[in-house]
């Protein structure tokens, strides 16, 4: 028992040291000297970010990935490789200040409180909570659920905001998503609340996509970003210059047209105010 | 506090008792404790009939209550609590079904599963309690006139739930400790008021301290009330309580 103490302050040390010899900052230094730039992406966010049925990563955020790893082997001046790794809500922000990954893209939304301990790209999608219900359903918007069974997936800004402002719904927190569709599709919700984009994915996923509506007009804001550490504003300028020129020039809306085009699986048209905000995110040069 | 990791952590016990989430801890410990006492009841009753059931001298009936002992104990409660509440509920009339949704689904399917399936387990206890009871015990009293419904009525489970006291706390413990999977079909106990309050504040470390400190109370208490019964309900001569065997 004494020895495996020892073992594991022995360990406890090491790992204290090792991240304190790579200190903050100078992310591009350490993509250059190491030849690797590691990306934290998801298995399961379709159709941002997920292992597809080829077994392959696939979605929107890592091909924007791509196009900034692309960006950075001209910045850095040489080839370097990508990889990937899996990050989760839980570990994406231990990851990147543990130096294991150097930017994490999947869905993550950009918040004020998330930006006291990492920083975020410009904002590469944008979308907010509604509701999924059943065709024909009283319920639409947010206006319609006092009194009635809304379900939310444990831990997320939605659940949260359902809860503070709109106290006379009754709510349901159910683990995650597949439970949550489950529960709605048997009548003990009367409706699901998410990410819009993401309950458009739900609908067309399911077995009868004509059975269900998505519904309200965004009772919350969620902007996804892509997360780097903190306080390295020359890799911020980087990543960020790299969807400028996406944006600019025209394969930021090949990407978008392929993930979310009349012809994918989640068709989502783009508004034209999150066109203009796109644009209006690109500097001049 | 961990300052050599590269992290900072810093304590701050007071996100426990600021609102609301004092009022959910609260009112998490109040669900936790309702779902655990129903539970308790219906477990402790199905399993006084099928563990007396068990050990019937008429084999139809042994092997109906084997059936449901092996059956429930035998898949995990997780699976038991999607089961009742994803499953079971479908097959109902849609008068009751409705009716149900409207009136709390969530924790009557918790109630189900757990008693159903802790009701298994007593009743194994009580197997063991009622076959440590010697065989002529249930022959004098039928010699004596009585039924076999009433020698395991007056003689034969009087007795039988004497000697099973620990094993039930036991038993009554992990019943307690399970209600904690109900938050799984989003059932507002102790464990989710922790997590609730974790991700509000992302003070993790305090919030399930608080859990776990509240269950061991809960706990602690809990065998404690069994001790005392154990002692008040003892039968003098009965059993032997720490005396060294004669050998």
């Amino acid at each position: 028992m004494k020895r495996f103490g020892l073992a594991l302050l022995l360990t406890l040390l090491v790992l204290g040291l090792a991240g304190n010899a790579f200190a903050q900052g100078a992310t591009l230094e350490k993509i250059k000297n190491s030849g690797v730039f590691t990306v934290g992406v998801r298995n399961g966010s379709p159709p941002f970010s997920f292992i597809n049925k080829q077994n392959e990563r696939a979605g929107f955020s890592n091909d924007l990935a791509a196009l900034v790893h692309k960006g950075i082997e001209e910045k850095v001046g040489k080839q370097i490789k990508m990889e990937m790794k899996e990050s989760s809500p839980a570990t994406r922000i231990p990851l990147l200040t543990s130096m294991s990954v150097d930017l994490i893209t999947e869905t993550m939304t950009d918040t004020r409180a998330r930006r006291d301990s990492i920083d975020f790209s410009l904002t590469f999608f944008m979308t907010g909570a509604d509701f999924i219900v059943k065709k024909g359903s009283p319920i639409k918007g947010a206006k319609d659920i006092a009194g009635k069974r809304i379900g939310t997936q444990q831990g997320s800004t939605n659940e949260r905001i359902l809860r503070e402002k709109y106290s006379k719904a009754e709510l349901v927190t159910l683990p995650d998503q597949a439970a949550a569709f489950m529960a709605l599709q048997q009548g003990k919700l009367d409706a699901y609340c998410n990410d819009a984009i993401q309950l458009w994915g739900l609908k067309y996923k399911s077995a009868t996509p004509d059975q269900w509506e998505v519904v309200g007009d965004w009772i919350s804001y969620e902007p996804y970003g892509m997360a780097m550490r903190k306080n390295d504003s020359d890799f911020r300028a980087a990543v960020n210059n790299a969807l400028m020129e996406a944006i600019e020039g025209g394969e930021y809306f090949k990407l978008y047209e392929k993930w979310f085009g009349p012809k994918s699986d989640v068709p989502y048209p783009m508004s034209q105010a999150f066109k203009t905000f796109l644009l209006s995110q690109v500097v001049p040069k | 506090m961990f300052g050599f990791l590269g992290m900072t952590y810093e304590f701050k016990w007071s996100v426990l008792w600021a609102q609301p989430h004092l009022t959910w801890l609260i009112n998490g410990v109040l669900t936790s404790l309702r779902l655990a006492l129903i539970s308790w009841c219906i477990a402790v009753l199905l399993g006084i009939i099928f563990g007396a059931m068990r050990t019937a001298p008429f084999r139809p009936i042994r092997a109906i209550a084997t059936c449901y002992v092996e059956f429930f104990r035998n898949v995990p409660l997780l699976v038991w609590l999607f089961f009742w509440y994803f499953g079971a509920p479908e097959v109902f009339p849609e008068v009751i079904r409705q009716w149900f949704i409207r009136h709390g689904i969530e924790f009557w399917s918790a109630v189900a599963a757990i008693s159903v399936y802790h009701g298994s387990r007593f009743a194994e206890v009580i197997r063991a309690g009622i076959q440590a009871i010697p065989k002529t015990q249930l022959e004098a009293g039928l010699s004596s006139g009585l039924s076999v419904f009433e020698t395991y009525r007056l003689i034969i489970i009087p007795i039988a739930l004497r000697l099973i006291v620990p094993p039930a706390t036991n038993e009554s413990l992990n019943l307690l400790k399970n209600t904690s999977l109900a938050m799984t079909i989003g059932v507002a106990e102790l464990t989710f008021a922790a997590r609730q309050i974790e991700t509000y504040t992302a003070k993790a470390v305090e919030a399930l301290t608080s859990a776990a400190f509240i269950y061991l109370v809960l706990c602690l208490s809990i065998s404690s009330v069994m001790n005392w019964i154990e002692a008040k309900f003892a039968i003098p001569g009965l059993i032997a309580r720490g005396t060294r065997a004669e050998h």
